[in-house]
């Protein structure tokens, strides 16, 4: 303990230093009340620290469970030591830390993306930061998948050893004096018990498990990853992974939608939502045939679907196949549901068109 | 009278209401969107629906308070989901933003300095932590 507190007067003047240069106004007045403290604050130095330092333990709580699990037993796939040394480092300016962060992982996604361009969607001025959802929105909005970790550590190496960099919140500060930060996980070494960083101004922040663990825990263990359409990150869940795909769609063409579902496809052959929406993406391409091979499995695979039934009878339709189109529009409409409107509508416009009414009218 | 042209009226605002915030994502007639079937599967009632829609005005109107304009504020508002909307309406300005060390007061500094240096926090680049 000792040891620790030998080097606080030179920090003091060094953190002046550094409080004058981030907060000149914060600064003057730290340099005043330093002055007129200075005599009673070293006299009692070191009773200060001490009771400070008992009463800081008991405030922060020690534990870090996380790092503790991970450091005597982790997950099979997770490597002693990785460093993605490729991920390219923006430091960051001023209240930019989000933006800075997510350019560096949209960039190994292969987004090609400064912070500059990411500031007008992800900066709130109002809060001098970047909000989580926002960081997920953005992602999206330049064209790669975004997906939430859980809030496992071993989730979180086990993404950095397959390759992505991880886009971290961390509270650097204390739980009840935040201080929000981004920063991007690019390399661990579980041997020395320590975490890579790209954050701030280090292109290169090596932490103690522990530390990043404290930071991390009390912004909520909260990562994400911006993946390029068609990768699946290793330790995705079912709903997660496509509901990340249901919200990335409407931002990337529809081949890269497609690839995206059929990657989810690969991993869960059953999914519904992954299943129509290939058949979706493909029929926006005009690939009217690879979108009924799509429907056709999803009504074999969820016969109760009123909305493959419906999907697959309008492909039908348009290749004029209309007494296989009337029974899956039928079915369809039998089955109920939500969509059930558009069920019916399906079903009357391939009645007219079965019909050859439309011809008369015209 | 007052009362059937209440009723006619809002009938008529929450088809605008629904039709405004659930846009046709296929021009095709028939085809049912992807993002519905997900929804289906939620069975989310019409009433959840036009919650969605007011907590995505919400989130609008939070953002221009935070000093974006109409225009960005609408693009990023259509960019979140409807679970991301639900998660922030009503209290952006609490919620986490992460930007970075500024203004920090005197007392807090020397209490993060020592924290710091006993590896609970990583606020300054200088302190090493120990181990």
């Amino acid at each position: 303990m000792i040891n620790l507190l030998m080097p606080v007067p030179s920090l003091l003047t060094l953190m002046e230093q550094l409080a004058i240069r981030l907060s000149p106004q914060a600064g003057k007045s730290l340099v005043i009340s330093r002055k007129r403290a200075r005599g009673t604050w070293f006299r009692c130095a070191s009773f200060r620290f001490s009771a400070g330092v008992s009463l800081l333990i008991w405030l922060c709580g020690c534990a870090t469970p996380q790092t503790q699990a991970l450091l005597t037993s982790h997950s099979a796939q997770l490597l002693p030591q990785v460093e993605l040394g490729e991920i390219p480092f923006y430091p960051q300016e001023i209240h930019q830390c989000g933006p800075a962060s997510l350019a560096m992982a949209l960039n190994a996604g292969g987004a090609k993306v400064t912070p500059q361009d990411l500031t007008p969607q992800l900066y709130l001025p109002g809060r001098d930061g970047s909000l989580q959802v926002e960081m997920l929105a953005a992602t999206r909005r330049n064209g790669l998948l975004a997906y939430e970790l859980a809030p496992q550590l071993d989730d979180l190496l086990v993404e950095v050893a397959a390759g992505s960099p991880v886009v971290v919140l961390q509270n650097l500060a204390l739980s009840w004096y935040p201080l929000w930060h981004y920063a991007v996980v690019v390399g661990y070494d579980l041997k020395r018990g320590e975490i890579i960083l790209r954050s701030g101004l280090e292109q290169r922040q090596v932490l103690p498990l522990t530390t990043f663990e404290h930071t991390w825990e009390r912004a909520g263990y909260w990562a994400m990853l911006a993946l390029p359409p068609g990768q699946v990150p290793r330790t995705a869940t079912e709903a997660g992974y496509v509901a990340a795909a249901v919200a990335l769609e409407k931002f990337i063409p529809s081949e890269k939608a497609e690839a995206a579902y059929a990657a989810a496809l690969e991993r869960w052959p059953r999914n519904l939502t992954a299943r129509i929406g290939t058949g979706n993406a493909a029929y926006a391409q005009g690939n009217v045939l690879r979108a009924e091979k799509s429907y056709q499995q999803a009504t074999l695979d969820h016969p109760d679907s009123p909305i493959a039934f419906n999907n697959l009878a309008q492909t039908l339709a348009d290749q004029q196949r209309y007494p296989e189109a009337l029974a899956a529009a039928n079915r369809a409409v039998s089955l109920g549901g939500t969509e059930q409107a558009a069920a019916q509508d399906t079903l009357e416009q391939i009645k007219i068109k079965s019909t050859g009414i439309w011809k008369e009218t015209e | 009278m007052n009362s059937r042209f209440m009723r006619m009226t809002s009938r008529l605002l929450i088809v605008s209401v629904l039709s405004l915030g659930l846009p046709f994502q296929y021009a095709q007639a028939g085809m049912v969107s992807t993002d519905k079937v997900a929804t289906s599967a939620q069975s989310q009632s019409e009433r959840e629906r036009i919650r969605t829609f007011l907590d995505r005005e919400d989130v609008r109107k939070e953002l221009q308070a935070q000093g974006i304009d109409t225009d960005a504020a609408k693009a990023r508002v259509s960019a979140l989901t409807d679970e991301e909307v639900q998660k922030v309406a009503g209290k952006l300005d609490k919620m986490p933003a992460g930007g970075d060390i500024i203004g920090i007061l005197f007392t807090i500094f020397i209490v993060l300095l020592v924290t710091d240096i006993l590896g609970f926090t990583k606020v300054f680049s200088f302190t090493r932590t120990a181990k």
